[in-house]
């Protein structure tokens, strides 16, 4: 076993050629596993690496988070393959860093002059830890960042629906339409989703943010900007009951596309899907709404995505950084998105390409260009974190069984402030 | 005589000394008994035993596990929001759910066990419930109950009910329609089944001598069925209470613990803290104390049935 840098410095001047003699690799992902994409992958790198053999071995849980626990066993059993991704926006990324399971590629990235502009920028800020580059982007997206819209109950109403490029629709506006679109019993105007993801945005759109960027404290109570956001909330969900109540989100996506909710807080991929998976175009026609922007100037969003890491302590660090290139380069990518299926808005170039595909991807690239990255607990207590939201935030917003605002909102910041007090995982 | 004692053969003690053929058929009897032993104590014993010493450790699968002593049950009594919580909770459900399932299950039973023509047919549409994969039962009964657009609530306010409730969403009912979503899949499977092989158990006798006592079919089913049914209904009971305290799967898929920790249960917990934040010590520390909850249940079940358990002949 060594580290990536002992193993890159043993080869002197030429140390990122790869070695001539057979080298395998082990890749262990859950990601893309029947596809067919993790394959093609394999196939072209050994048309450039004929010196390397990758073995391939799909991980198959019933969650993703399962996978994770594998991959954990996996190491402590010295068995884990050596490309793996422990993702940031499913909180493992630095936890993996600090177990010393998956190691640096900066220095084999400085080596090869890697050109890192050729992943949207945000992305980047996720692979990096204490400035140290530790992985290449995989999955991305804006998170929670739009308001998933069926035009046709604008038109029917008479009322111009925004840009789905813009910013300039203000809250107010949409709180109002939230309002004017719900009739009791058969549609509502908006269906929000009560989850962190959601949650962390709609914090950003009044400036300020759920937890501070070293994610350490929660600032829901101290920041009058925090509680304006929740309030908004609040006021829609338990004081005027126009929102479903939480526990009814499960079936928000399904209930649009038969008409029966105008607006659903979502994100760009659920744009597109909710595109793809209109049947009748007399309901719904798909459209999307964003949020004003900020202060700052940034647009308000949670950048949130994955990576391709490498562990460390694989034998062939050389190889494995050229093999995370190629399956995150251009090819790779969009191959990741229209075989592999999975949604990686990482690559300007590839969103190009799904643009030429789907000009609805156009109106992703705002948010991608000048989006706001994911914070996340220093401690790495992500899934706790994200359990302590989404279910005090059910409470809090609950018009079923009501609560004050200022006791729902104490219960969820000291819920939310339990968890980043906690050591680290 | 004495040659005649000499002659009289001992005989031969058992020892140590086994026939050819006698070994061979003990070796068999391991051979076949081996999958089960290898199973037993290599997939049950085994792991208990480890999560017996994780339970006194920190543990987070990337490291070693690090003795803590009994630091995790005393954190579970006194440093855990959702301890209690989700042991009312868990409670809560089996006590409201068994006896439902119990009493429907038996009644079903004695319907389904009359001399009817079909009985057959309905038999098995009863059962079919049972057949349903959970997770295709929750999605199915999360569109059925759902709040606003379900066709359970959408024909209650075409009746009038026009608050009717929220179901899933509503931390009121969470449990309640966890409960029905339950019945729905229970009262016509498994526990039917060893009811009506209960009933067919009873003697025809003692109708008929009830019969002719004066007894009327209430009668009959008072002093005759329930009572020579109770080694049943204790069965079920016990089974049912264990199935019902360590339900898992159905609010994991239909509410993930919620809406607001309304479906938090215990089960959930141990899953939560062990396979979700990686707390496997603290996980296995609270497995142990539920284990050690329903084995004490359960005994004081045992106990408790002297009392009202009835075994005919005896």
């Amino acid at each position: 076993m060594c580290s990536a840098r002992r193993c890159t410095g043993s080869r002197g001047e030429g140390g990122n050629a790869p070695s001539s003699d057979t080298v395998n690799l082990i890749w262990d992902t859950f990601r893309g596993p029947g596809t067919g994409w993790n394959e093609e992958r394999i196939d072209t790198f050994k048309e450039s690496h004929p010196n390397v053999s990758i073995e391939f071995r799909p991980l198959t849980g019933s969650s993703q988070q399962d996978n994770y626990g594998k991959m954990y066993a996996m190491h402590a059993a010295g068995d884990l393959g050596d490309i793996v991704a422990f993702d940031p926006s499913h909180y493992h990324f630095w936890r993996a860093i600090e177990a010393g399971i998956i190691g640096p590629i900066q220095d084999l990235a400085d080596a090869d002059n890697l050109d890192q502009s050729q992943w949207f920028e945000q992305f980047m800020v996720l692979q990096h830890y204490q400035d140290t580059l530790y992985g290449l982007p995989s999955w991305g997206w804006a998170g929670h960042d739009t308001l998933v819209i069926n035009k046709k109950h604008f038109d029917e109403a008479g009322i111009e629906a925004p840009d789905p490029m813009g910013h300039e629709t203000s809250m107010d506006t949409y709180g109002e339409w939230a309002r004017s679109f719900y009739q009791e019993n058969e549609r509502f105007g908006l269906a929000f989703a009560y989850g962190e993801s959601a949650v962390s945005v709609l914090c950003r759109i009044w400036n300020t943010s759920f937890i501070d960027p070293e994610g350490t404290k929660c600032l829901i109570l101290e920041d009058e900007n925090a509680q304006a956001a929740l309030r908004w909330l609040y006021d829609l969900s338990v004081t005027d009951g126009v929102l479903p109540a939480p526990g009814d989100n499960l079936n928000a996506n399904a209930a649009q596309l038969e008409g029966k909710v105008t607006m659903v807080w979502g994100g760009s991929l659920n744009t597109r899907n909710f595109q793809r998976d209109i049947t009748d175009e007399s309901i719904a026609e798909a459209w999307q709404g964003l949020f004003p922007t900020r202060e700052d100037g940034k647009f308000p969003s949670q950048i949130r995505g994955g990576t391709w890491n490498m562990n460390a302590g694989t034998q062939h660090p050389q190889e494995v950084y050229d093999f995370l290139k190629h399956i995150t380069n251009l090819e790779g990518c969009i191959g990741f998105n229209l075989v592999a299926g999975q949604g990686a808005l990482v690559r300007p170039d590839v969103l190009q390409e799904l643009i030429s595909q789907n000009p609805i991807h156009e109106w992703f690239v705002p948010n991608l260009e000048n989006g706001i990255p994911a914070y996340a607990p220093a401690n790495s207590r992500g899934r706790e974190y994200t359990d302590a939201i989404g279910q005090r935030i059910q409470i809090l917003l609950d018009k079923n069984a009501p609560i004050p605002f200022e006791q729902g909102l104490e219960e969820l910041h000291k819920s939310v402030q339990d968890v980043l007090d906690m050591e680290p995982a | 005589m004495a040659a005649t004692a000499t002659a009289i053969p001992q005989p031969q003690r058992s020892s140590r000394r086994w026939s050819p053929k006698r070994r061979r058929e003990n070796i068999y009897g391991y051979l076949f008994l081996a999958p089960w032993l290898i199973g037993f104590f290599g997939l049950f014993v085994g792991p208990g035993l480890w999560s017996l010493y994780l339970s006194l450790t920190k543990y987070d699968v990337i490291g070693t596990a690090e003795f803590i002593g009994t630091d995790n049950y005393v954190k579970m009594f006194t440093n855990d929001d959702l301890f209690y919580s989700s042991l009312w909770r868990t409670f809560y459900f089996a006590g409201l759910g068994v006896p439902l399932g119990v009493l429907g299950s038996m009644f079903l039973a004695i319907l389904l066990n009359q001399k009817l023509r079909g009985v057959a047919v309905y038999r098995t549409f009863f059962f079919m419930p049972t057949l349903v994969p959970l997770v295709a039962s929750v999605v199915l009964w999360k569109w059925l109950l759902d709040t606003n657009f379900g066709i359970v609530n959408q024909t209650l306010i075409s009746w009038g009910i026009s608050d009717p409730p929220g179901w899933f969403s509503d931390r009121q009912w969470a449990i309640p329609s966890l409960i029905i979503m339950r019945l729905w899949g229970s009262i016509g499977g498994t526990q039917m089944i060893i009811f009506l092989a209960g009933l067919q158990g009873i003697p025809e006798e003692l109708y008929d001598a009830a019969h002719i006592d004066g007894a009327g079919t209430w009668g009959r089913i008072r002093n005759v069925t329930i009572p020579l049914l109770t080694p049943t209904i204790f069965f079920n009971t016990v089974l049912g209470i264990i199935g019902a305290l360590q339900t898992f799967a159905a609010a994991f898929v239909a509410t993930e613990g919620g809406p607001g920790y309304a479906t938090w249960f215990f089960s959930l917990h141990i899953w939560k803290q062990a396979f979700d934040y990686f707390n496997m010590g603290y996980g296995a520390a609270l497995a142990w104390f539920f284990a050690i909850i329903i084995v004490t249940l359960t005994v004081f079940q045992m106990q408790l049935s002297k009392r009202w358990v009835f075994y005919y002949g005896e």
